[in-house]
This record gives C-alpha cells, structure tokens and sequence, in this order.
C-alpha cells in the first residue's frame, strides 16, 4: 500500500491543523494542557516510522520518496519536534521563574513547530527541485516565527529578525543555485539532474551552482563563514526554541547537503577534499576558541553547536560507504545529547531564570541526578569515552584519516582537548564551587525527569551498544546501492 | 564471563555499589570501597597463577612465535563493519602491571580512610579512573585501549579539583588539558596506523603483522611516542606533573604517580615500539637524548623543592625517564628495565605518596623546613619513609636497584644503530642522578624526621593506625619481593619482551641489506 508511506508526515500535519482548530474553541487553562496531544501525535508520527520499518518506495509520480537514509532523518526531525514539545510544556503553561517569561499562545506555537517539522521531513523525501526548495521554506519560515515568540522581548525580537533577514539570503543563494542546476539540465527530478551532471563535464556554472546551494545549505549547518546568525538567535529566542534550532535546523542543512551533495552531485566531489577540510577546521576551531569566553549559556552552546558541526562535515572527505553511516550516526547522537544538555539549560531556566554559567555553581549539591545528567552530556559533546559522542565522533575523525588528512585529525583533536576545557567549566561550577547560600533542592516535574533520564541512559549506551551503528550501516549500504546504479 | 573480563569489572561494579549507597552513609562506603579492591586483588593473584600455569611451558620454549601468545583471552566483534573488537587478554607486561594497579588502589582505599567530604562521590570516581586503567593494561585492541584511556584520565578532573589542595583548580585543569592533547596525537597515529595497514582492523596483533613502510613509521613513531610521553612525564611535556601530583589528594597521587604515568612507559612500548621498529630506531637517540634531560631535570628539581609532594613529584619525574629511557635504548636488558622501572617507582611512588598523606593529615604541613623530629612520635611511618627513600636511590635488596641496574646496564649496552660512544656518554650523565637523588632524599628526610621537634603542636602526634599500617606495610613487603627476589619480575616480562627486541633487529638488519 504505497500511499502508507507519507502516513508520517501526514499524522504531523493533520495534529497541526487539529490543534489549531481546537484552540479557538478552547479556554486558557485548557490550552496550556495541549502539549498532551502534541506530544501524542508525534508519537504516533514516530510510531508510524518505526512500525512502517525502513522501506523504500516512491509516491506521487516519483516526487516523493523515502528511502533508508530518508527514514533516519524524519525519525530524527520527529523526535526533535517530540522532544521540543516536551522541553516547551513548561514554558508555555507558565511555570517561569522571573526574570525568564513564560511563552505565550500555545496552541499557535505547537501549529507552527509542527509544520516546521513536517517542512523538514518533506525536505528529505523530495526528488524534485520544486518540493525541495517548498519543503526547505516550510521548514524554515515558521521558525522564524518561533525566534521571535517572546513578544516584548527585544532580544528575542531581534533573534526573529536576524534569522529572517539571514534565512532568506541563504534561501535566495539556495534557489539561485537549484535554478542554474535546472538550466544545465533541463530536468526538475534530482536524480536526473545527478545522472546529467555525472555524464556532462565540470563547468563553471556548473560549480557556481553547487557553490551557491551548498553554501545556503551551511547557513543552516552553521558551517564558518555563514555561522554569524547563530550565537545571537539562539540567545534570544525562547530556549526550546534554541534546542529545536541547534538539532532540527541543523539536521535539516544536514539533509539539505545530503541531497545536494550525494544525489545531485554525487561522484563529483574529487578536487573538493581540500576545501571541505579547510572548511571543516575552520567552523570547529572558531566555534571553540570563540566559546570559551562565553557566559551566557545559550550563547555559548551556540558555539559549542556550530563546532560540533565542524566535526560533522568531516564525513563530506571520504567515500559516501562509511561516511553516509557515520555522519548519520553522529547526528543521532549528537540529537540525543545536545537535547538532554538542553532539558537540564532549560530546567534550570525554568526553575530560577538562571542563564549564565558562573550561576550553575553548586548545582551537583542540590540535584545531584540532573548535574550528573548534564556532566554526561556536555563530556558526550567533548568526545569523552565510553559515552557515544566519542564513538560518533572517532568514526567522522577515521574518515578524515582515510582520506589521508592527517593534520585534520590532529587539529579535530586538539579542538576535542580546547572544546573539554569549556566543558569542564561548567562542571566545574556545578561540582566543585560552592552552593548558593540556601539553595535547596529544586523540583524536577515528572515528564521532564523521565525525558532527561531516558536520553541520559542513551547518551551511555549508545556509544557502548553496537546495534545503532551497524543497523544505519547495513541500510546505508543498500541506499548506495540503489543511488550509484 | 572470562576473568580478566571480571578484572575490569569489578572496579566498576564496585563504584556502582559505591554510588546506589545513600551518601550519608559514608562509612559503609569506604568499607564497599575497600571490600571490592581487596576481592580484586585476590582474583589478580588467581589470574597471576593461571597465567604462570599456561605461560611456563611457552616460555621454557622460547620460540618466538609463542611469546607473542596471549593468556585468558576473551574476543567478540564489537562494530564488526568498522574491524572493532572488544578484545582483552594478559601477557606478561600486562600481568605486572595489574598486580601493581591492583596493589596500588588497594592501599590508595586504605589511605583514603579518613575522607568523609562527599565520600561517595570520591571513592566512585577514584574506582571508574581505575577501571579504565585495568582496561588500558588489558585491551589488545587499539579502539579499546583508547576509549579505556581516556576514561582513566578524566575523573582527574574532579577528583583533584574537588578534594585537592592548594591551586587546585588550576592543576586540574592543566593536567586534564595536557594530557588530552597527549591523546590527540594518539588518535591521529592509531587512525593512521589502521588505514594504512589495509587490514581493516584495531587488532593489535594483527597490526603487527602489517607491511608499514618507512616513511610512514618515520612520522607515526614519534605521534604515539609523543602522546604516550605526555603521560609519561616525557620532558618537556612533564610539566602537568608536579602541579597535578602536589595539588591531588592522597589516593590520588598514589594512583596518578603510581599508575597513570606509567600508562606512558607501557603503551610507548607495547605500540609505538611494537608496531613501529623502524621508526624507533630511527628516532631512538633523540628520545634517549630528550629522556636524559628528564631524569637529570627531574632529579635536581626535586633538589630545590620545599613541599614534601612537590618534592616527591619531582622525584617522579625522574624516575618516569628511566622508564622512557629504557625504552628508548632498544634493548632487551634495558626494556626489562624499563617494565621493572615501572612495576618499582609505582610501588615506590604510591607509597611515598600515601606517607605524605599520613603525615599531612596530622602536622597540617607539607613544608619541610617547618618540620622536624617526627621519627620520634611516629616511628613507623618514619621507618616506611626511610624504605621508601633508600628504594628510590636504588639501594640493593630494593627494588629500585633491580630496575635501575637494568636500565643503566641496557642503556651502556646501547643498540647498534645509535653511535656506542653517545649511548655510554648518556648513561653516565643519566647515572650521576643516583648521587643527586641521594643528595635530596636523605637531606630531606633527616630534616624532616631527626633532629629536635620542631613545633609544640607535634608533641601530640600518634603514629599510623590500622589501616595506614596494612597500606604501607603491602606496599613495603612488595617492594622486598621484588628486590630480594627479582627472578620473579624477570620471568614474568622477560618473555613477552622477546618479539619486541626480534622485531627491532628484524629490521635493523633489513635496513643494512
């Protein structure tokens, strides 16, 4: 039954328009318990990928079309959405320390994150230039939206504005490039335009147009020189609202790359190693050398984002074989631990309108589980065995040796050392400065406990557990299989 | 399960106990503590007799082939498409190199006794750190080892900048920072090592048996070297040490000079000089040069020091680079040394480290010119000092002197691709240490415990109880053992170190052909 195969993104539109609908009916008390059937439905989004299994398969005349790498990548845009959804409850029902405010109108906020998220699922599934390029707009314009959610905020005001001014420069770059690619080919269909480009020579325009679409594509991926938007956008905007941009947003560009990349320009990428790897090193020195001075905490996982997007396109130098599974890899890890730091960033927000780091201090005296939480999950971002994001991140630096870039993997691994020393700051004011003057032990609400536990014991596991790695292994194989033929 | 699997374990599951304990119940910890180290060093001894069992007909052979063999191994695919492995096992290096961990953190639990600040905490992070130091000595896999590395560094972090001393805050983090680098260029040369070989695996043994070419060993030796030196105290990346050692509690210096320098020492020579001959032997006079420096540097540093744990960090500097200076001089003799050198100054070290905790908690100073006289209230620890000193400056019937004679001898002997003339000349200067350290130990200790009693508040101090007395004495009994009995330590390494030496002149002599 092909007509199964969009069930997933369907399931996230329809909770979109329903929750939209129902909120003009509801009243305020009842609007703040919407986050219930938000969260149902993504589940069930996520429900229908896992039962529905990896299979490839094709609707609507070939425009849409999931496959192995495919299904990854919506069941980490839908976990994002779930996992924003769950981290946003709080915010929205208004369980706010001062001086934070708790966020307003919430069943437009959950309409507007879901459409996000199915913009994004589509960006993946689409074949053709046109449903890629309306997919990346659905995707992107209603976070845009989101930045800006606190009204009366100026910093967040200003984040909204930023990243619209910003996002749509990278989306004319983005349609400029995808517009010169249907010139040279005269085909709308992305495998198409890859089997053309594959048979025709390098051209100029032909490189202009690449350039043009993967540099829209490194706005999103917050690849240095196009990084600038983020540290102001994540500080201002609400803090789900960051934890979405810095994984959902990210995995989008990553998306976006893939289907520019692989299937447009796949097999052309020999004289780019040079240039991905200048890039690379770039984007991870300057995202670590510029987070260390940071004191806000949101500003500075914006930092600690964009570096650790520096270590991802390392996957871009060797053969698609291993690097399609080990950058796939590496995001879902990094989806899990980037998300559990920000439950605890938001928690603790929430709980005392505390953002800087030097306020963190004494945090393992009074809940000493959500501090260990935290601890394990920057020490995952900073590749710190047995936990998975060294797992993840030893695969990517394996591809940079194998492309014979010895001095990447050295400069990776002396930013991995600078990128620990700020890590160790803030578990330095959390273990070993002294508590507040009567601190007291904070409440943690269930729901958020159980998220922050759950993501924990898979930041652990998954870097000890092989089965994650070998299943997107085994399905990428045949992926590429498929693609190359 | 398989034992040695239980020897990485244990530790572990003993700081899960450690941790599922409630924290006000800090006594009950300390005993978990002390319980799961003292179950692991009697399975270290089981293991020991079993390896002595399969091991002894092997070595009575002495055929090359065998004494690559590992004992007790235990192997299942771990990433299988990546060629990772989760693969462990004992030969005779690492065998001496468990027992001296599994030693030292036992006496290091005993020392810690008296530690009430956040005690759970403590003992769980001091019981993961050695987790990771089993594992290191166990894991014959180069992704394994690694991931076991660095998860023996890390929770130096808070163990030093949490209960440490003194600029704690600050020595942690150099310590952290330095030694992560060390683990950069590891992962640099262990991934370099994997794609060239073609073999698609982290097997250690596998990887020997790869074709590297010259130029490649040429840059990959000195990368892993390097990175193990860090550890290692290699000069001039030795810097971490004595600010890391003087700032870190007791147990933890006990296990940091004790075992974690020598993760250096063990992994330049079970890697770097392993899987890379030629380019040791390329680059064997620069790192004997560089390790002279060490032992030389160390030795009159310690000279100039006024703090006991300053003065006994120096001292380990020097004595690491008899460790780097054995293996540097690519022989048997002096790689036997070298393992030898490292088994000793663990004891050595962690037992001076844990007096200088004994002795601390009861003047409150570490500065030895504010004391005095102290032999008189406290004659055991005195005479456990005293021990510990003549170890270090090599007497007989210690084990220092094994060690050291070994090293000396092999670094004299020399290999035949350095000039004999500047390996001699390099033993020599490495040999006038031995009078500096002398100079230094026995100035230091008589003014610390002869002479008047120096403060009136040390009337009142009492000598080592139960606990200080078990953990030294272990400590002392060991280092007897392996001074009055050396055959045992010998036998133990002497096998294992075999291929390393024919792989060198395997070589060697290809290089002359």
């Amino acid at each position: 039954m092909p007509d199964m195969l969009m069930l997933p993104e369907i399931i996230v539109v329809v909770t979109a328009v329903a929750v939209l609908v129902a909120d003009m009916f509801l009243t305020e008390r009842s609007r703040a318990r919407l986050s219930g059937p938000v969260i149902a439905g993504l589940a069930a989004a996520a429900g229908a990928l896992l039962l529905g299994a990896n299979r490839p398969g094709n609707m609507l005349g070939g425009q849409f079309s999931v496959d192995e790498v495919a299904w990854w990548f919506r069941l980490v845009f839908v976990l994002a959405g779930l996992l924003t959804v769950v981290l946003s409850s709080d915010m929205l029902s208004g369980r706010v320390a001062a001086p934070l405010r708790p966020v307003g109108y919430p069943g437009e906020y959950y309409a507007v994150l879901l459409l996000s998220v199915s913009g994004m699922m589509y960006l993946i599934a689409a074949r053709d230039l046109l449903t890629l390029y309306v997919s990346l707009e659905l995707a992107t314009i209603p976070v845009f939206a989101l930045a800006a959610w606190h009204r009366g905020d100026s910093r967040s005001g200003e984040a909204g504005l930023k990243y619209v001014i910003i996002g749509a420069m990278a989306s004319a770059m983005i349609l400029y490039g995808l517009g010169i690619f249907y010139g040279l080919t005269g085909t709308m269909s992305l495998d198409g335009i890859g089997r053309a480009l594959r048979a025709a020579p390098t051209s100029p325009a032909m490189l202009l147009a690449a350039t043009l679409t993967v540099a829209g594509a490194g706005f999103k991926l917050t690849i240095v020189p196009f990084h600038m938007w983020a540290a102001d956008v994540y500080e201002g905007a609400p803090t789900p609202v960051t934890a979405y941009l810095s994984v959902a947003s990210k995995a989008a560009g990553l998306a976006l790359m893939f289907q520019v990349l692989l299937r447009m320009l796949g097999g052309q990428l020999a004289g780019w190693e040079l240039t991905v790897a200048l890039f690379a090193a770039a984007t991870m020195t300057l995202g670590n050398v510029v987070a260390i001075v940071q004191q806000n905490i949101k500003r500075f996982m914006a930092f600690s984002a964009i570096s650790q997007a520096g270590y991802l396109i390392l996957g871009f130098l060797g053969p698609a074989k291993e690097a399609v599974p080990a950058m796939l890899f590496y995001f879902v890890v990094y989806l899990v631990t980037n998300m559990a730091v920000f439950a605890c960033i938001v928690w603790y927000g929430n709980e005392t309108g505390r953002e800087q780091i030097s306020e963190y201090r004494g945090l393992s005296r009074t809940n000493p589980l959500m501090a260990l939480a935290m601890m394990v999950g920057l020490f995952s971002l900073a590749g710190i065995p047995p936990l998975s994001g060294f797992v993840g991140k030893f695969f990517l630096f394996s591809i940079a040796s194998r492309a014979g870039c010895h001095w990447l993997v050295a400069v990776a691994g002396v930013n991995s050392t600078i990128s620990l020393y700020y890590y160790l700051r803030i578990v330095r004011q959390m273990y070993i400065e002294p508590v507040y003057e009567g601190a007291v032990r904070l409440p943690v609400r269930q729901p958020l406990g159980l998220t922050v536990g759950i993501l924990s014991v898979a930041v652990v596991l998954l870097g000890i557990i092989p089965c994650l790695y070998e299943t997107i292994h085994a399905q990428t194989i045949a992926w590429l299989a498929r693609l190359l033929s | 399960m398989g034992l040695v699997t239980w020897l990485i374990l244990i530790p572990l599951l003993t700081a899960a106990a450690v941790v599922a304990t409630p924290a006000s119940r800090w006594k009950r910890i300390r005993w978990i503590a002390a319980t799961g180290c003292g179950l692991h060093l009697l399975l270290t001894a089981w293991v020991t007799l079993l390896y002595w069992q399969a091991a002894s007909p092997d070595l009575a052979a002495m055929k090359s082939e065998v004494l690559t063999r590992l004992y007790l191994v235990q192997r299942a695919a771990w990433f299988p498409s990546l060629g990772i492995q989760y693969f462990v096992g004992v030969d005779g290096i690492s065998m001496a190199m468990v027992i001296l961990t599994s030693l030292v953190i036992f006496c290091g639990v005993l020392a810690s006794w008296h530690v009430e600040t956040r005690a759970k905490e403590f003992f769980a992070l001091l019981l993961i750190l050695v987790t990771g130091v089993f594992g290191v000595f166990l894991s014959f896999d180069l992704f394994l080892f690694f991931m076991f590395y660095e998860l023996a560094v890390l929770p130096m972090y808070l163990l030093i900048g949490i209960w440490g001393t003194g600029p704690k805050e600050y020595s942690a983090m150099k310590l952290t920072l330095m030694l992560l680098i060390g683990s950069a260029f590891l992962l640099v040369g262990f991934l370099a090592l994997y794609h060239a070989s073609g073999m698609h695996t982290f097997d250690l043994q596998q990887l020997a048996k790869a074709n590297f070419s010259g130029a490649f060993q040429k840059w990959v030796f000195p990368m892993i070297f390097v990175g193990f030196g860090v550890i290692g105290a290699l000069y001039p990346l030795h810097t971490w040490s004595p600010d890391g050692h003087s700032s870190a509690p007791t147990a933890v210096s006990m296990l940091h000079a004790g075992v974690l320098m020598k993760l250096g020492g063990y992994g330049a020579l079970r890697i770097a000089v392993y899987l890379l001959p030629a380019g040791a032997i390329a680059w064997g006079t620069v790192f004997m040069v560089l390790t002279t420096v060490n032992i030389l540097y160390g030795s009159f540093g310690a000279v100039m020091q006024k703090d006991l744990k300053y003065f006994t960090a120096y001292s380990s500097v020097s004595h690491c680079g008899f460790v780097l200076f054995g293996v540097a001089a690519l022989n048997l003799v002096a790689f036997k040394g070298a393992v030898i050198q490292m088994f000793s100054h663990g004891i050595m070290t962690g037992l001076f480290f844990g007096l200088i905790g004994m002795v601390y908690g009861r003047t409150h100073t570490r500065m030895i010119p504010e004391m005095g006289g102290l032999a008189r209230k406290m004659p055991w620890l005195a005479a456990s000092f005293y021990i510990a000193g003549l170890a270090s400056l090599g007497l007989p019937g210690l084990s220092g002197f094994v060690a050291e004679t070994h090293v000396f001898f092999g670094g004299f002997f020399g290999n035949q691709w350095t000039s004999q003339a500047v390996t001699i000349t390099l033993t020599i200067v490495a040999t006038m240490s031995i009078v500096v350290t002398a100079v230094y130990v026995l100035r230091g200790l008589a003014k610390v415990f002869q002479g008047p009693i120096a403060d009136p508040h040390f009337e009142h101090l009492t000598d080592a109880d139960l606990s200080e007395k078990i953990s030294t004495g272990v400590l002392i009994g060991t280092m007897f053992f392996v001074g009055l009995l050396p055959r045992f330590m010998i036998d133990l390494v002497e096998g294992p170190l075999m291929p390393l030496v024919n792989r060198l002149h395997a070589v060697g002599a290809a290089a002359v052909h």
